[in-house]
This record gives structure tokens, sequence and C-alpha cells, in this order.
């Protein structure tokens, strides 16, 4: 029984990762990922709400009639994210900032209806815990990796804006304000994914 | 039946899953409120200091829905002031804040928050927008088309905070900056008649006959001054026929014969403004 939680939340990670295996939630991950603290603000939400969402949506899953499953999802998700949205503002101001319209947005994000709808409304609670954890990491993963290549080439930078902020090629450096761009988003995700495909196909993990 | 009795399931999870989730809501609400008040605090503070950077204290008055920040320095002084107040824009109101120096000049626009369109109403947060009105006084017409612009795709969000801006301005400028705008004098309402005013001269008073027909001026006499005779000379010689031709009182003086030209404008005016209000005086008003 352990391994199977573990295989949960490893299958997130790695074997059905949403943005590199699903390619689930493009919109927040192309938008936000412009610097890495923006990148880890938005994965720890998205963490915080489909590990919420999937364990109430678990619990309810004999309650709920499956003709309004539907907005009962949407419904028990925009709670939680409207709970996000109002920690961030009233504890993290400047990332609320930073994230914008996007917090909001997580409501329509297609990776927590979709672990919601393949998930959480057909398994026990306890393993859609798991799989909430999992689909969560392995999104903060995706656009950890995602920022960490914009911003290094997009700002010349490694967690600007933080107390770690770390000046990679010296004052001088004139960065490739593509990347920090939304053509450089798309560009950057590309290259993501062809290089996780490749290390997938050697791994034969698919 | 039993058709009846799943729609009845239906309908009830569904309020039951909703009001659930609007109870969680007041409750978080409730938790955070406090604090990001707190923290919309602090940002107002630093922004007050970044637009008045000598700020060392400030007293809050409230004038209708709106409130004004007077904000003084360590001396005392007034430096200008902060209102915040909201607009119905295009989706929900838009509240910011406006600094204002004691000349009522613009010194900055803050949003404070807003529901307009992403990408269209929010222009107004930018630069391009706000830039527009920084130096803008009390004195300026603040219309659109003429010296600000709204925004094309964003007509109602940038027309909303125009208004609201020409009306908080006047708001400060008359009752707290004690600043008072000369209403252009509408000559078209003054009946045809012969009017008799008077104006403060470098010596004395000067009393001037004002001649009106069918809404305009046609003839400005001078019946009595004691200015030196050159100058007022000089001034009669440009200020009437300015004010005949031009149908307005805001004309160009007289170099080396100011006081004589503004006391004959405003004997002018004066004659205009008993003109209006005969109660006060007016056509037979005979020295």
């Amino acid at each position: 029984m352990k391994n199977s939680y573990l295989a949960d939340i490893t299958r997130g990670i790695f074997q059905e990762n949403p943005t590199f295996r699903l390619v689930l939630g493009m919109c927040p991950t192309l938008a936000v990922t412009v610097l890495l603290k923006n990148g880890l603000g938005m994965g720890l939400a998205v963490v915080a709400v489909l590990t919420c969402s999937n364990l109430v949506i678990s619990s309810l899953r004999r309650f709920i009639p499956e003709q309004v499953r539907i907005p009962c999802y949407i419904v028990i998700i925009a709670t939680f994210v409207t709970i996000v949205e109002m920690v961030l503002q009233a504890f993290v101001p400047t990332l609320y900032a930073a994230l914008g319209v996007f917090v909001p947005l997580i409501v329509v994000n297609c990776i927590i209806l979709g672990r919601a709808e393949a998930f959480a409304g057909k398994q026990p609670v306890l393993r859609s815990l798991c799989d909430g954890i999992g689909s969560g990491l392995g999104f903060t993963l995706g656009l950890l990796l995602l920022s960490l290549v914009r911003e290094i080439f997009g700002n010349g930078t490694i967690l600007a804006e933080t107390n770690y902020a770390v000046q990679l090629f010296g004052l001088n450096f004139e960065p490739m304000r593509l990347f920090a761009q939304p053509a450089g988003a798309f560009i950057a995700l590309g290259l993501l994914l062809a290089l996780t495909n490749m290390i997938f196909k050697r791994l034969q993990i698919d | 039946m039993p058709d009846f009795k799943r729609l009845l399931i239906i309908v009830l999870t569904l309020v039951v899953v909703t009001a659930v989730a609007a109870g969680l809501l007041a409750v978080a609400n409730m938790l955070t409120a406090p604090a990001i008040t707190r923290q919309q605090e602090e940002e107002y503070r630093a922004a007050l200091k970044e637009y008045f950077p000598q700020v060392a204290d400030f007293k809050t008055e409230t004038l209708e829905e709106d409130a004004f920040d007077l904000v003084y320095d360590a001396a005392g002084e007034l430096l200008g002031v902060m209102v915040t107040t909201a607009v119905q824009g295009y989706d929900g109101p838009i509240s910011y804040n406006l600094a204002v120096d004691k000349e009522g000049k613009i010194l900055a626009i803050r949003i404070v928050e807003h529901s307009e369109t992403r990408g269209v109403g929010d222009v107004i947060e930018k630069p391009q927008f706000q830039g527009q009105f920084i130096g803008k006084s009390y004195l300026d017409p603040l219309q659109p088309g003429e010296d600000v612009d709204t925004i094309s795709g964003a007509t109602i969000s940038s027309s909303a905070m125009i208004d609201s801006i020409r009306r908080v301005l006047a708001v400060v400028a008359e009752n707290f900056l004690r600043l008072e705008k000369e209403e252009p004098f509408d000559i078209t309402a003054v009946p045809d008649g012969t009017y008799l005013g008077s104006g403060e001269g470098r010596s004395g008073d000067i009393v001037v006959e004002v001649t009106v027909a069918g809404g305009k001026i046609t003839v400005i006499e001078i019946v009595e001054h004691g200015d030196t005779p050159a100058y007022m000379a000089d001034a009669a010689a440009i200020i009437p026929p300015q004010i005949i031709d031009q149908q307005t009182l805001d004309v160009d003086t007289k170099t080396g014969a100011t006081e004589s030209s503004e006391g004959l404008v405003e004997a002018v005016l004066d004659a205009l403004t008993r003109a209006l209000n005969p109660e006060e005086g007016g056509e037979s008003d005979e020295e």
C-alpha cells in the first residue's frame, strides 16, 4: 500500500508531469515564469489549491451527483483559490502583485480540474491527496525549470527580487530580453520539452 | 417521482456545496482582512513619502465620500494634499489617490484598486495615461480631447478618470488650498443696457460705463479716474479695444501701466457683475 502512495506522488512529478508530459496549464506556465520567484510562488499556490481540492473532491465523490460534478468541482476549486489569493495578499503582497491575474486564473488551470476529473473524482481520499501533492510538485518543477532558464538568459540573475539574488554575469552584462518576453517563453518551453522528451526516451520511462 | 427526487438531490448538492464555500470564504476574509488593510496602509504611507519627501505629519479630513490628507512638513507648513477617492469605471469602482501640491498641481496619480479589463482599461495605471496629468492644476480645463486624451479602446475607463480628477482637483483647490478659479465671465448673459462699475487704479478708483447690446460689449467709456493721465491714456488705448474685439476680460495688460490696465478690467467686470445682480446696485447706480 505504501508503495502505491509513493507511486501516486512520483507519477505526478515524472511520468505524468503536468508541464512536460501532459502539457497542461500552459497559460500560467508561460506567463509568470519571468523570474524564479514568480515561478516558485505560482507553483506553491497550485500545490496548495490542488492538494486541498483533490482532498475535498475525493471525500465528496460519493455525494456529488454525476450530472453536476463539474460545477461542484469548480466551486470547490474557486473557493480554495480565493482563500490562497487572500492569504497571498495579506502576507506576501509583493508576490501577490507579481502574480497578478494569474492567481484567480488558477481556477481554470486545467491541471486542477484535470486531476479532479481523472483522479480525485474516482479514487480514495489518501491516494487523491498524494496525487494532488505529486501533480502540484510536478507543475512546480516545470515552472521552476522554465523560470530558471528564462531568468538566467532574460535577466542575467538567479532568484532576483529576493534576499538570495545572484548576479551571474557581472553588472555590465546585457541580458537577452527576448527570454523575459512571451516569445522567449515559448522558445524556452519548446527547448525544455525537447530536452525532457530526450531524457525520458533515454531512460525509457515512457 | 424518482426523477423529481434525483433533481432534488442535484439541486440540494449544489446549494450545500456553494453555501459551505461561501461560509469558508467569509471565515478566510475575516482572518485576512486586517492584515490586508494594514498592508495597504503601509503602501499608502510609502507613496505619501515618495510624493511629499518632506512629509512630517498629516491630518485627515473627509468631505462627502472622499478622504483628504493634508500633508505638512516639519515646520508645520502645508505641502499639499493627498486625496483618496473612487470613481465608477467600466467594470466596478476605481479607487485611487491623487497627490496635489500646495499650488493645486497634480504630483502623482496612484491607482489603489480597480477591476478594469486587463490589457485595455488597465491603461489608467500606466504612465502613458497618467503622465498627461502631471503638473496640471485646477486652472486647466482637463477636458478629454482638449488638454488630456482618453485612450482609444478604453474610453469609459479613461474618461471616468478624467472627470473624477477634474472634480477632485477643484474640491482640493477650493476647500483645502483656498485657491479660487476665476470663472470666465459670460458676457452673453448680460442684458442690454449701460452699466457703471468701478475698479482700483494706481491712485483711486476708476469708474467706467459699459454698454452692452445683443450680448456684446459695444462701448467702454472711462468716466473718472485718479491715475497719471499719461499712464491711463496708455491703458485706455489698449484695454477697451481688446475687450470689445475679443469679448473677453482675459486680456493682455499694457506694460508700464499695469495697475491702470488691471483697474480698468476690474471696473468693466464690476459693471457686468452689477448688471447680472441688479439688487446690489445695477443700472441706476449713479455716482
